[in-house]
């Protein structure tokens, strides 16, 4: 092991009733030499305030978010659950790559395989990558809508708010709303599935500082998760 | 950015994880007038979710910093 210890601070939310399990190293591994070297985590209500820091292993390959949430406190409430890791940059020369599964109990729904949002430290200063990455992009497809969309945001900033500006595009038409999180808290965002008779076609979220982002739709009538994705970053 | 909060940085934490910046490092840079340290260039400007928290503490440590 090189003593060249790196850092990525990762995050996703956990909603009651649901089975969500991280993997916590997704990379190729045959011979089990790719695990962190150390795996904080800490669980944040809307809020902002510290819920609790369960103890976890490291070498893990996978968290039970549900157990872990279950475990740590009774609020109700969805969770922000951040991931703290060190890893070695001989063993993981981009970064490690957590990848989620998701899936409510007992509904009929698919469930869902997502990445999880790389918040601090998703584009090491070794790699040399220079291409921004807080202005976000997803472009929804035009089936019929039967599901309700939002924007989940969280703050991972320690001192200082953070406002994002939230633009959803109707045919020509596009729809700001301006949204500040201070540290640590965390807001579900509705989207409007139509404006004036337009469908919602793309939403963007533009931030000089990078907040936590994902994308999410729930079925109309039940409310389970059907989507639940980071949005995309596109260079020109 | 609107208000901060009254948080006190703590030197061991970890301000940049795309360089790999403490606080402790920023502070005795700003202190000693050597910000921004050699191979710290890029503090701030990857990943970009510490920047606010970067400008919060160069000013907490004297440097009259913006965006």
């Amino acid at each position: 092991m090189s003593s060249n210890l790196s850092a990525l601070m990762s995050a996703t939310f956990y909603e009651r009733g649901y089975d969500h399990h991280v993997e916590i190293i997704h990379q190729r591994d045959a011979e089990a030499r790719r695990r962190l070297e150390s795996l904080e985590v800490t669980l944040y209500d809307g809020a902002g305030a510290l819920l609790a820091t369960p103890k976890v292993d490291p070498a893990r390959d996978i968290l039970d978010l549900r157990a872990l949430v279950t475990d740590a406190t009774r609020s109700p409430e969805r969770v922000m659950v951040v991931l703290d890791a060190r890893y070695d940059e001989a063993i993981f020369p981009y970064r490690p790559h957590h990848y989620a599964y998701l899936h409510r109990a007992g509904s009929t729904a698919p469930p869902l395989y997502y990445a999880v949002n790389a918040v601090l430290g998703g584009v090491p200063d070794r790699v040399g990558a220079t291409n921004i990455n807080n202005f976000e992009t997803y472009v929804f497809r035009q089936g019929p809508f039967e599901q309700r969309y939002s924007l989940l945001l969280g703050c991972l900033a320690r001192f200082v708010p953070v406002t994002a500006q939230v633009f959803t595009y109707y045919g020509s038409r596009r729809v700001t709303h301006d949204v500040t999180l201070a540290p640590k808290c965390h807001a579900e965002i509705p989207l409007a599935a139509e404006d004036a008779g337009e469908r919602l076609a793309r939403v963007e979220v533009k931030s000089l500082f990078r907040l936590l982002s994902y994308v999410v739709g729930r079925r109309a009538d039940t409310g389970d998760l059907v989507l639940f994705d980071h949005l995309f970053t596109y260079a020109k | 950015m609107t208000s901060a909060t009254s948080v006190e940085p703590q030197d061991e934490s970890l301000l940049c994880y795309c360089t790999m910046l403490t606080i402790g490092e920023l502070r005795a840079a700003c202190q000693a007038g050597r910000w921004p340290l050699r191979g710290k260039e890029n503090t701030g400007k990857l990943c970009t979710a510490c920047v606010g928290d970067l400008l919060y503490c160069l000013r907490r440590f004297g440097v009259d910093a913006s965006l």
